[in-house]
């Protein structure tokens, strides 16, 4: 599915590490990788040397395990120099760190994360990186959706991330408390919630089963975000991997928005996938 | 692949850093990435949004549309009093919003107590110059320099280090200091021996790190989150006042409804059908239940502070009645953590060899004799102590010490001694190695038994004979110790190598006295008590079984088979009748903690470090121990024990199941008013009659006269069989068919006779007609309104005896057990009193003063509804 993967660095710690991720990816899958730094008009010299030094060290990295990479630097617009590539080389999947600025952004609009995931015709993971002690995480905790699209490219994500890192999967689900207006909210065990496991995520976990990958699932209820963050920091999971936010500006102000308040309080390093390969 | 597993190197390249640090403009960059190293509080409901809902859930918007209708009855009719009763009942918004919070209210100060262990200031290198900065401008990538009594401010990985010791207390619970070192560690991150934790602090020694997470993100950071985020959800009684709120709420929408419809059909008007859809509003909703339900769990808390337990939320009285497993710690809780010296076993049981073995348990100890007092850790103290009275002090020179921690389960010290016995062949310098510990951890270390005053080799049968000896002193509970010593010719050789086995020492920490029977009352109250403890299994078995916590087989799970299990195990092992954690850590109790309520389990805790605050705060009740628990612990807590005492938990779930039982109590007395205050509503739409009863009588009844007897039976003791109960079902109800039946078809209908007896005796008396209406300052009207609202006084005063017990006779009660009722009586005429013959009483509900014999006449009805209750009692008492 991936043959192509490119990730985007530029002269901040955490593009580094996020590149990291997707050296992995590459390695797992066999995928040429494509390291490019895109300097924007006006950029100091002294930024774009340490962006430079970081694109060499992943490239020697990258060479070392024995992948295929090619170092790319343009100049402008971050955005639309990476589309171009994109739509150029046929790259497969983006990756891309998200700012500590952009998450700080309500609804993170207007920000080359969100365009990125917005504009590219390719998957795009968004990776925050917020722990840089995790090298290789082991446990992988991956929050999922009653209802979600793009199973197959999904399952295929976690599963390679998984074997890469030869690390454990977790799939949580995190569902409203059933509740009657008399009885109020009505208490399920955890096996009594396994026989309500949605159709998407048993379809999940297949796929899962057939690339070999250990896993787990455990669906409970609760507020969407603030239980993954719980579950993640309680269980002292290495990397969370969820799907990117289908919801727009007015829903998100009313119903608030999950994917961004795990961006905000997650205890580990996290990957928000926007996929684009059709089942 | 972590951190820990990596070189110096590696290290280095991985965080794009040097030894000469970042530079400051790289700092400042990676500031604005992983912004400042500080723990934050997680963002949570305002307070004022959690007030604030307390006016819009479905009772208050019922209330609110009971106001809105007669703030526009006002304006449509003005002068009918409907103003003041709009608000009044606006009042009884506020005053349940105010109790509901107070009750759901806590200050939260645990995050605030976190930010303490963290320092202000830390040292780093950066452009290869050493600087102080502000503890929140560290940034993955900084060389922090560490050196004794620092605070260390992030996790770091080591990559320089002399002789560094740290004190990691509140992240492993564990106070004795572990030595660090810098080399690469297999393993996991949190275990290894290269990773300095934020909020530890440098015992001793000095060294380097690479920070490489930063606040929140920190182990001492995923403590605060959780403590922040976890949350226990609402309390049983929490849940049920919701359930009952909207029972009544449904009850009174569904009767204005269809009565309004009725009184439309029978041709009453408009206005008429309005002010008594209010009315049965008003009537059928509990207007003093919220703040009675407070106050008593106010009351509650009181009597559990004289029993030494300090309760923080109100909420959590009730809930402590409705636990049915108690995850208990064992040293401190369930023993008195005062250990003493019980056993001690040598191969030859030679005064020799025993003498030997307590000179090494004096000579490898840190405890001191101080102005008469023995200081130091209570295992050390009593090895210590037990030396001092059997050898006396001997005398030597500390050379140098290898601590004990919690991997190597064992501590060294090198000794010199003047050459004597019993310590033969001391060496050209007289150096010794003295090793006590664990005994897997010791006897390896030896190859030579002392027997017969002569050393042997140590072979397979004598090893085989120690370890058997060791079994058997843990079997009877003991912890227990092994000694070995060897003699060190040049200063420089390998002290724990080649090691002479002298002998075992069991130590004893007693159980505390009370708590065998607190532990029987748990189990005839149907509450399963887990022991989770840091000891071995054998010692947890024992203690277990002489405390009565387990009498057959219990399951048993060691810690690193803890780790291993899946939740799914792990539910299956926790749903054992008896079940003991052995070797336990702190770290691993919110687990057990989650996993018992996901099975439906309302579960106590008790905890005491900082590693214990997100178990306290995702339990029912969270319980931290007053003398040995850290301020993090006590912030993170419902209840305090003064104490330490498990026994004092057993005692407070007592008074918490009394607390639920009074609160049954009072709600069938405050429902039992609610049918007279319905019928004459009904009495007034069918028949055509003048309304029997005012709203604001209404109210005076629920806010006013009923307040305190209710509150008196909030106080009542706990009944005899109370712990001899199973834990409440949690699906039985608060509100449920028998108590409703019992309050709305057996005493209320008693009291609505009463009520409108009352009424018609002073209407008929002046000569009043039916079918005759009269005008609402008539003073026969309010002479008869008076006489109903007086005739539900007098029959309250008599059902607050009969609610005192559901099935036991008032008389075999105690008719003055409970002195709070005959207050609560007292207050309630007294307010009658004023209602009826004071000038503003008169005012406010539209009153006139009434003659005694009207009083007369309604007391059988008191007499009457008593003696029903009491027959009822006797039936139901002799059917069982």
């Amino acid at each position: 599915m991936y043959k192509k993967v490119l990730s985007a660095v530029n002269e901040h710690l955490n593009s580094e590490i996020a590149a990291r991720y997707a050296l992995n990816l590459a390695r797992v899958c066999g995928a040429k990788l494509y390291l490019c730094f895109i300097a924007e008009k006006g950029m100091p010299q002294q930024n774009i040397s340490k962006a430079e030094d970081a694109i060499k060290r992943l490239f020697n990295e990258a060479v070392e395990t024995g992948i295929q990479a090619e170092g790319i630097t343009e100049t402008g617009d971050a955005v639309e120099e990476i589309n171009k590539i994109v739509r150029h080389e046929g790259i497969s999947i983006v990756f891309a760190s998200t700012r500590r600025e952009d998450i700080e952004k309500r609804f993170y609009a207007g920000t080359v994360a969100r365009n990125l995931s917005l504009k590219l015709p390719c998957s795009v993971a968004l990776v925050r990186v917020v722990h840089t002690g995790k090298i290789h995480p082991h446990k992988i905790l991956v929050p999922l959706k009653a209802r979600i699209d793009h199973i197959k490219e999904r399952a295929y994500f976690t599963a390679r991330m998984a074997e890469g890192f030869h690390s454990r999967v977790f799939i949580f689900h995190v569902t409203r408390p059933i509740t009657r207006f008399f009885y109020g909210e009505i208490h399920l065990t955890p096996a009594q919630w396994e026989k309500r496991l949605p159709e998407n995520i048993k379809d999940f976990m297949d796929y899962l089963i057939r690339y070999e990958i250990a896993h787990e699932g455990r669906l409970a209820p609760g507020i969407t975000a603030r239980s993954i963050t719980i579950e993640a920091a309680a269980k002292r999971h290495d990397l969370i991997i969820m799907g990117a936010s289908e919801r727009g500006l007015l829903s998100s102000i009313i119903k608030g928005n999950p994917v961004e308040d795990v961006l905000r309080e997650t205890p580990c390093d996290l990957i928000i996938l926007k996929p684009r390969h059709e089942d | 692949m972590k951190i820990n597993n990596l070189k110096k190197e590696e290290v280095l390249r991985n965080l794009v850093t040097s030894e000469n640090g970042l530079t400051e403009e790289e700092a400042k960059k990676r500031f604005s990435e992983f912004g400042p190293n500080e723990i934050k509080e997680v963002k949570k409901t305002p307070l004022s949004i959690r007030f604030l809902k307390q006016f819009i859930h479905f009772l208050a918007i019922l209330l609110w549309i009971g106001a809105g209708l007669a703030l526009l009855s006002e304006y449509l009719h003005p002068g009918e009093g409907m103003l003041t009763l709009g608000l009044a009942i606006i009042g009884v918004i506020f005053i349940n919003a105010a109790f509901t919070f107070i009750q759901e209210y806590r200050a939260e100060k645990s995050i605030e107590k976190l930010k303490l262990l963290l320092p202000f200031h830390v040292r780093v290198i950066r452009e290869g110059k050493e600087k102080e900065i502000p503890a929140r401008e560290i940034v993955p990538g900084d060389l922090i320099v560490l050196s004794e009594g620092d605070k260390i401010p992030a996790d770091s990985r080591l990559i320089d280090t002399t002789s560094l010791m740290v004190n990691n207390a509140p992240l492993t619970g564990e106070s004795e200091p572990v030595p660090l070192q810098h080399e690469p560690c297999d393993g996991e991150l949190i275990e290894s021996r290269n990773i300095a934790f934020a909020g530890t602090t440098v015992v001793s020694g000095s060294g380097k790190a690479i920070a490489f997470a930063t606040g929140m993100r920190t182990e001492f950071g995923r403590i605060a989150h959780l403590t922040s985020a976890v949350e226990a959800g609402p309390t049983p009684l929490q849940k049920e006042i919701v359930k009952v709120t909207r029972i009544i709420a449904f009850l009174a929408t569904v009767m204005g409804i269809v009565f309004f419809f009725i009184g439309q059909l029978i041709g009453r008007s408009f206005w008429e059908n309005f002010i008594f859809a209010i009315g049965i509003i008003v009537a059928n909703v509990p207007e003093g239940l919220l703040p009675t339900v407070t106050l008593s769990l106010a009351m509650g808390s009181q009597r559990m502070a004289k029993r030494k337990a300090l309760i923080k939320t109100l909420a959590s009285v009730e809930t402590l009645g409705s636990v049915t497993v108690i995850c208990t710690d064992k040293t401190g809780t369930l023993t008195q953590n005062k250990m003493e010296v019980k056993k001690i076993w040598t191969i030859d049981n030679q005064q020799s060899t025993i003498d030997l073995l307590i000179k090494t348990a004096y000579l490898c100890n840190n405890a001191k004799f101080i102005d008469g007092q023995y200081k130091g850790d209570p295992t050390e103290t009593a090895l210590f102590k037990y030396a001092r009275e059997n050898v006396g002090d001997i005398k030597s020179e500390r050379i140098s010490e290898i601590p004990f921690d919690s991997e190597r389960k064992r501590m060294t010290t090198i000794n010199r001694l003047p050459l004597h016995p019993p310590f033969p062949k001391g060496g050209e310098e007289g150096l010794f190695a003295f090793t006590k510990g664990a005994m897997e951890n010791v006897l390896p270390l030896c190859n030579r038994l002392m027997m017969n005053g002569s050393i042997i080799p140590m072979d397979e049968n004598l090893r085989k004979g120690v370890i058997d000896a060791y079994h058997s002193l843990m079997d009877t509970g003991l912890r227990v110790l092994s000694f070995a010593y060897s003699e060190l010719q040049p200063l420089n050789s390998e002290p724990e190598k080649d090691m002479l086995f002298v002998g075992l020492i069991g130590l004893e920490d007693p159980p505390r006295p009370e708590v065998p029977d607190a532990i029987r009352k748990c189990h005839d109250a149907g509450i399963k008590v887990i022991m989770i403890t840091g000891d071995g299994s054998r010692t947890a078995m024992a203690i277990a079984r002489e405390i009565g916590l387990v009498k057959g087989n219990p399951v048993v799970i060691e810690g690193h088979d803890f780790v291993r299990m899946t939740d799914r195990e792990l539910g299956k092992k926790l749903s054992e009748k008896e079940i003991i954690f052995a070797r336990m850590t702190p770290k691993h109790k919110m687990r057990v903690v989650s996993i018992l309520k996901e099975e439906g389990e309302r579960v106590a805790v008790t905890g005491d470090g900082v590693n214990d605050a997100p178990a306290l705060k995702k339990a029912d009740i969270g319980i931290a121990m007053g003398i040995a628990g850290t301020d993090v612990a006590k912030e993170a807590a419902d209840m305090i024990l003064l104490d330490d005492n498990f026994a004092t938990i057993v005692n407070a779930i007592e008074e918490g199941r009394a607390v639920y039982e009074n609160i049954r109590k009072f709600i069938s007395y405050i429902f039992s008013s609610n049918i007279p205050e319905i019928v004459p509503y009904l009495a007034y739409v069918v028949f055509r009659i003048p309304l029997p009863l005012t709203i604001m009588q209404i109210l005076a009844v629920d806010l006013g006269t009923d307040m305190l007897p209710a509150l008196a039976l909030g106080a009542e003791k706990p009944t005899k069989d109370l712990m001899k109960q199973p834990p409440r079902d949690p699906k039985e109800r608060l509100l449920n068919f028998k108590l409703l039946s019992r309050a709305y078809l057996f005493l209320g209908p008693i009291e609505a006779a009463a009520g409108l007896f009352g009424f018609f005796y002073v209407l008929r008396s002046g000569d009043w007609q039916w079918g005759e209406m009269l005008a609402s300052n008539n003073i026969l009207y309010m002479q008869a309104t008076t006489a109903c609202l007086t005739a539900i006084i007098v029959t309250q005063v008599a059902n607050v005896f009969a609610c005192r017990s559901f099935r036991e006779s008032v008389f075999s009660i105690g008719l003055f057990s409970n002195r709070l009722i005959f207050i609560g009586i007292a207050f309630e005429i007294a307010l009658q009193l004023f209602i009826v013959y004071h000038p503003w009483g008169n005012k406010i509900f539209s009153t006139s003063p009434i003659s005694l014999n009207i009083w007369l006449a309604l007391i059988p009805f008191a007499v009457v509804l008593f003696a029903a209750e009491e027959t009822r009692k006797f039936i139901v008492s002799h059917r069982r």
